[in-house]
């Protein structure tokens, strides 16, 4: 520990007298609501921020295909602004995470590490069969459409819904076998209608999942 | 009432019913069981000076409720500080008696 304490200071260390109950319940709660705030991974504002860049990404994508006939994938400039707000969403995510797990150690930051392997498995897997599928059968609509659009959504949800589910995270998990329905669902609105489906329902679910935050922080 | 009478307050354990000491013993808390915090941060959050912060773990761990560990030396020296499951119990004890005497108090009376 350092030890580089005055002797002056511990002299005030028990000066607690007169604390009352009622002020001992409102000292718990606004120092319980502050850490809990503060150690939060997942803010509300992050998540909405992810809502809008889902709306933007997967919206300027579905822009740029749904006239096609027959269908060729997103333009390159619908790609650059797929992968600017990806970046913008992975800058701010480090930055809150790393604000909040500073000087946090344990049993958390092992798992934030294997959750972090599975995570990035799952998201080189999707790739790797993207490339795959394509020296298989190169249909666009497959390649470019369909498959990039919602095999992210059905395998991170998978991961997201087997983490929840260890932790006992209900909510989560119900949020993650929603982002799975949806990446199913969508398939079947086609290679073009796929991205606009998931633009719209990707946005719905990550706002009612920052709503549920509001409200968990608010009880 | 008399000076020396015990008051329904003196139930909760004397430890913990320091404000300090309480706001200590929560922030660690709201960490998940295993999870270590370090002494830097813990001050931080706390706003309390080095010395103080000393003070309040060293009767923490000497009753069991928190645990520190220091790893290296310097300037790499990092301590880390860590609620124990008695610690935890304690507080939910602590939680426990203060919702009693509120529920026995009744709601607050207005100024």
């Amino acid at each position: 520990m350092n030890e580089t304490h005055d002797t002056n200071e511990t002299a005030t260390a028990d000066d607690g007298g007169g604390l009352d109950p009622r002020a001992a319940a409102a000292l718990i709660e606004q120092t319980k609501r502050q850490a809990q705030r503060q150690f939060d991974l997942r803010p509300p504002l992050l998540t909405l921020l992810r809502a809008a860049v889902i709306l933007a990404a997967y919206g300027t994508v579905w822009l740029s295909v749904r006239g096609q006939h027959p269908y060729q994938g997103p333009t390159g400039a619908a790609l650059a602004v797929v992968y600017g707000a990806v970046i913008v969403v992975i800058i701010v995510s480090v930055a809150v995470v790393r604000r909040a797990t500073s000087g946090v150690g344990g049993q958390s930051q092992r798992q934030r590490g294997a959750y972090g392997a599975a995570f990035g498995t799952a998201w080189i897997a999707v790739s790797v069969f993207q490339g795959a599928l394509y020296h298989v059968d190169p249909s666009h609509a497959i390649v470019y459409g369909v498959f990039p659009a919602a095999a992210p959504l059905l395998v991170l949800g998978a991961a997201a819904a087997g983490m929840a589910a260890a932790r006992e995270d209900w909510r989560t998990l119900g949020g993650a076998i929603a982002v799975i329905a949806l990446g199913t669902g969508s398939a079947f609105a086609g290679p073009a209608g796929v991205w606009g489906v998931i633009a719209v329902g990707g946005c719905v679910i990550a706002i009612g999942y920052a709503a549920y935050q509001l409200r968990q922080r608010r009880a | 009432m008399h000076d020396d009478e015990p008051t329904p307050a003196d139930a909760l354990d004397p430890l913990i019913h320091v404000p300090a000491r309480l706001r200590l013993m929560v922030t660690l808390a709201a960490l998940p069981q295993g999870d270590t915090l370090s002494f830097t941060r813990l001050q931080d959050m706390l706003g309390l000076t080095p010395g103080n912060l000393i003070t309040h773990l060293r009767k923490l761990e000497d009753a069991g409720y928190v645990q520190t560990e220091k790893t290296g030396s310097g300037v790499n020296g990092l301590t880390t500080v860590a609620l124990t499951r008695d610690g935890r119990g304690a507080l939910d004890r602590y939680t426990a008696v203060l919702r009693q005497l509120l529920d026995t108090a009744g709601p607050a009376q207005p100024p």
